[in-house]
């Protein structure tokens, strides 16, 4: 709709005021203000957009990196915007800053959009890692900020017991001891009184999943120590 | 390569036990002196099962398989002398789902193996006798073979 009136009114215009028959390419050509601050205006947008992309770059990788911090990201990078308005507009003609405004919006629209595809399939592949374990997924590395960091490989184990099991993500690097203490806390058990086993051989706190080779989807039993 | 099938299934067998398996079970293809693995042997653990006279115990079975494997079940056996009247003095189990010529399918897995011969501690075949020791104090004299399976039970602590 707003797309028809742009192309409706300089038609309009051109017949009448424009005797020699210029052709308009672009909207902004047909304002009667100096071409050098237009310039300037469209280079501000261009810079402007190049923030923006830059800004949902890293929204996106924070995305991925943290699952739960998405619903700030989502307040996040909606205020830009407003500030930009009173910049952009002041001094000009309205036609000017509505037509600006629009193309904000255009931007907004579109990385909303994006940054909606990526959050999607987050949640998608959240979902889905849910229906394929059992039970849910705990991820142990909560605590974790948001700030980018080297890539740790990370593995699903599920630690068995006599009721059932249920899956863990941990670093590959991570000792088994971090786990293991998760574990009694959550089941309200004493760590003392149990073993992890692995394979039938007792695990060793102090290893990692990659020092028995552990690979994703891997199964460690637990049990009462005996007496 | 003629164990080309065997190994590729028991590659897959091994690939599903890893994820997920019956509660204190164990089954882990041997590993040789030098570190490779052979996938033709496994090292098994059957736990007995609890509420009977078999609890308490983890018995070790090794499963034997050949090239024609999975057309041909695999060997299995608990060690030379072990109290059961299923079980031959060499300790190899007899089981209707280990028998090429009756039970055995090829799509029948490990897990199920394992499963079959733990129900098999508790529920003797009397019909199908492999040793006399434990076939005929079975037949006997319950109390006495009562007593045997818990000693033997006791004989097989937790590895842990």
């Amino acid at each position: 709709m707003d797309e028809a009136e742009d192309d409706l009114e300089p038609l309009f215009d051109y017949s009448r005021v424009q005797p020699q028959g210029i052709m308009c390419l672009d909207d902004d050509d047909e304002l009667d203000s100096s071409p050098i601050p237009t310039v300037a205006d469209r280079k501000r947008t261009r810079t402007a957009d190049q923030t923006d992309k830059k800004k949902e770059d890293c929204k996106v990788v924070d995305v991925i990196l943290v699952n739960q911090k998405k619903d700030e990201d989502e307040e996040d990078w909606l205020p830009p915007p407003p500030r930009k308005i009173p910049n952009s507009g002041s001094g000009f003609i309205e036609d000017k800053t509505l037509q600006e405004l629009r193309l904000q919006k255009q931007e907004l629209a579109s990385f909303a959009q994006s940054a909606e595809v990526v959050l999607r399939e987050v949640i998608e592949s959240a979902k889905r890692n849910m229906h394929h374990g059992e039970k849910t997924v705990v991820v142990l590395d909560a605590e974790q900020p948001s700030k980018p960091q080297v890539e740790r490989p990370k593995i699903v184990i599920s630690i068995q017991d006599r009721k059932g099991k249920r899956q863990y993500k941990i670093y590959m690097d991570d000792k088994f001891e971090r786990l293991f203490k998760m574990y009694a806390e959550k089941s309200k058990l004493n760590l003392e009184s149990l073993v992890f086993s692995f394979d039938g051989e007792k695990i060793n706190p102090q290893a990692t999943p990659k020092n028995l080779g552990m690979e994703d989807g891997d199964m460690i039993e637990v049990n009462a120590k005996a007496h | 390569m003629s164990g080309g099938i065997a190994r590729g299934r028991l590659a897959e067998e091994r690939k599903a036990w890893r994820k997920n398996h019956p509660h204190g079970f164990v089954a882990r293809p041997e590993t040789l002196p030098d570190g490779t693995v052979n996938l033709m042997v496994w090292n098994c653990t059957i736990p007995g099962k609890q509420g009977t006279d078999w609890e308490g115990g983890h018995f070790p079975l090794t499963l034997l398989f050949s090239e024609d494997y999975p057309s041909k079940p695999p060997k299995c056996k608990f060690p030379q002398g072990f109290f059961h009247p299923n079980v031959y003095p060499s300790g190899t189990v007899c089981l209707s789902i280990l028998n090429e010529d009756s039970g055995w399918r090829p799509a029948i897995t490990v897990k199920q193996i394992l499963i079959g011969i733990q129900d098999l501690l508790d529920q003797p075949n009397p019909a199908d006798p492999a040793q006399t020791d434990g076939y005929h104090l079975f037949i006997q004299d319950p109390p006495e073979y009562k007593k045997r399976v818990r000693q033997q039970a006791k004989q097989y602590p937790p590895l842990l």
